[in-house]
């Protein structure tokens, strides 16, 4: 398995985590030629995460912005986001390797609920990294863990986001090697990670095209979806690299100047978490704090394959602020009865610089998660 | 140079210590305090923001090293001035991150330049051959790490692109003082002579003088930073702390 994307990618970690790497690359490699796994992953997919979740038209956000708007309701998986569709195929592969120990890190806290409920499903130990500043934006995820019978650990260091909580992830790695499984929730990390989370995701990008196929009959023009990470964004994006299909990752533009999490549009290329790829950091390559609104996206590094495939130009990454994240939350909320994650609401609010010079084009949006963790936000904002 | 001074020490007790902490001026005393009290190298960290490699102690004292202004130009402005005046190898140890963004081979040249005589990076790529023929093209030495989790065949890999000496860590774990070692230390080291003709040293854990001895019995030399550094954080007078628990350790 390659190890790098062109030039982004690798393993930059510490002595101790690379036995660990190639044990679970291998692992990964025969897990995926193995039937009871996938037919297992499979089975988990359709009766307990609730897949294929559905392609839903939009038709008063369509004629909202004078486009063919449709979602994927990555909303709809069991426990809100599309996260679970990753914890479930790195639990089987946990278990897989007898590992009983799960540690994860989390941002909204989405990606904790998903493997604290995985872990509940099997039985096995979960331990959450999870910036105290995260704690306190997305409490209800707090206690949903906790109800799960994960324990949840807050991290004080730094920013006390998920950059923070990685790192905090990475030390408990490297301190408990053989016994520990480490599910990292998105395409960033050291590899395997980026092509394992892309390929435990890449269900909602093989799921849309066919749907949108057989509900349309043709491609879209457009895959949109939001970037923190970028796991939901490379499970969509997946299916469509090598079709005439645009694909547009939007990435958090914060209170704009200086206050973001827009590590491709603002990044230069360096080593976070073990991978290189673009980052937000200084002149001496000190990583820099980030701000968005969404906890999700409020990161600043990125996936190894995304900074590839803004380099090659395959897919563009552009910006939505805060205020546009917030408006587009009650926009769907209004015009469809659909409450997205903040995150999700990032992708949606791109509907209307895309519009500007597309009208009438058909366009995919990965809603990769539900809104109701972010009530208190939203509120807190005035919306 | 660095093989030969860890060779020649009769206690040959490496210190670490974070550069910038309190501050850059202070690190130089302190640099030149433990070189006067016998040190026969001396590693000195740049602090980085994201230490994922580095235990409670150090994380803050990179934190306390950035939050007082530490820059890279100030950095190299006293790197030569330290090296110049204290007669022992200095060695930088920094995350990858820093010197990517300088461009790799302009730091590499920079940190030669400025008289240091090695360089450790705990996150090197994988293959890091790269950097080893950059590094032994300008004559500095690489030293890498070898964890309790690297086999034997990874380790032969390492051996093949170090020098100066090679760096075992003691621990499964990150940097921080801990009670006591584990039993597998003596085999790990041993096993890891057993490769190689260059200086074993260890370090990760170490902060008594009888881990000090009886670590000194298997290895060529050991390594302390978290609590020599953790000295320098609890103390109105960090120089003259430091130097008595170095001299505590080696005394
Ligand atoms: C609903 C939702 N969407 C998107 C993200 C961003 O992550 P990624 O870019 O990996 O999809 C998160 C992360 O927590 C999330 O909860």
């Amino acid at each position: 398995m390659r190890a790098y994307f062109g030039e982004f990618g690798g393993q930059y970690v510490a002595e101790t985590l690379l036995p660990a790497l190639e044990e679970l690359e291998d692992a990964f490699n025969r897990a995926c030629q193995d039937k009871r796994f996938n037919n297992e992953l499979v089975s988990l997919m359709g009766d307990y995460v609730g897949r294929p979740t559905p392609m839903t038209h939009a038709k008063r956000l369509s004629e909202h912005f004078g486009l063919n708007v449709w979602l994927k309701r990555e909303d709809l998986c069991h426990t809100g986001a599309h996260k679970i569709n990753n914890a479930i195929g790195q639990i089987l592969l946990a278990r897989f390797m007898g590992k009983k120990r799960i540690i994860a890190e989390t941002g909204a806290g989405q990606h904790g609920v998903a493997t604290a409920t995985a872990c509940a499903l099997f039985g096995l130990e979960c331990h959450v990294y999870m910036g105290e500043e995260d704690i306190r934006r997305q409490h209800t995820n707090v206690e949903r863990m906790r109800l799960l019978g994960a324990e949840v650990i807050p991290v004080k260091a730094g920013s006390a986001t998920l950059k923070d909580a990685v790192s905090e992830a990475i030390r408990d790695w490297i301190s408990n090697v053989d016994t520990t499984y480490y599910l990292l929730g998105s395409a960033v990390g050291p590899h395997p990670y980026p092509t394992m989370v892309r390929y435990f995701q890449s269900v909602i990008g093989n799921e849309a095209k066919k749907q949108i196929l057989e509900k349309k009959g043709s491609l879209p023009d457009a895959v949109i979806a939001c970037v923190g990470g970028g796991s939901n964004a490379i499970g969509i994006f997946s299916a469509f690299v090598d079709d005439p299909v645009e694909l547009i990752g939007v990435e958090a533009y914060g209170k704009g100047d200086g206050m973001h999490a827009a590590s491709i549009s603002f990044g230069t290329p360096g080593v976070l978490h073990g991978a290189y790829s673009f980052l937000l950091q200084d002149e001496d390559g000190q990583v820099l704090p980030t701000h968005s609104i969404a906890p999700g996206l409020d990161y600043p590094g990125v996936g190894p394959e995304h900074s590839w495939l803004s380099a090659t130009g395959r897919a563009s990454y552009v910006l939505v602020d805060d205020k546009e994240a917030l408006d587009a939350y009650a926009l769907l909320n209004r015009l469809e009865g659909i409450n997205p994650a903040l995150e999700s609401a990032h992708a949606i609010a791109y509907l209307a610089t895309y519009a500007l010079r597309n009208k009438g084009k058909t366009v995919i949006i990965n809603l990769s998660g539900r809104g109701d963790k972010d009530l208190d936000i939203v509120l807190e904002a005035g919306i | 140079m660095i093989a030969r001074s860890i060779r020649k020490s009769s206690y040959p007790v490496i210190p670490y210590i974070t550069a910038g902490l309190p501050d850059l001026d202070t690190t130089g005393k302190i640099l030149g305090a433990l070189a006067a009290a016998g040190a026969p190298a001396m590693e000195v960290g740049i602090p980085f923001s994201d230490p994922t490699a580095d235990g409670p102690v150090l994380q803050q004292a990179s934190n306390l090293a950035l939050n007082a202004g530490f820059t890279m130009d100030s950095f190299f402005h006293n790197l030569i001035k330290w090296c110049s005046s204290i007669p022992m190898p200095i060695i930088v140890m920094t995350y990858i991150n820093p010197l990517i963004r300088m461009g790799m081979e302009r730091a590499l040249s920079r940190i030669k330049d400025s008289g240091v005589s090695g360089i450790i990076i705990p996150d090197l790529p994988r293959d890091a051959s790269g950097v080893y023929r950059m590094c032994s093209s300008m004559g500095l030495d690489l030293i890498r790490l070898i964890a309790p989790t690297t086999g034997r065949q990874r380790a032969k890999e390492i051996l093949s692109q170090c020098s100066g000496f090679v760096y075992a860590v003691s621990v499964m774990g990150v940097t921080g003082p801990r009670d006591e070692l584990p039993d597998g230390l003596v085999k790990q080291v041993d096993s890891i002579k057993e490769l190689t003709s260059i200086p074993v040293c260890v370090g990760f854990g170490v902060s008594k003088k009888a881990q000090v001895n009886g670590l000194l019995d298997v290895a060529d030399g050991v390594i302390v930073g978290s609590y020599l550094v953790s000295n320098i954080m609890s103390s109105p007078d960090p120089v003259k702390a430091v130097t008595d628990a170095y001299m505590g350790l080696v005394g």
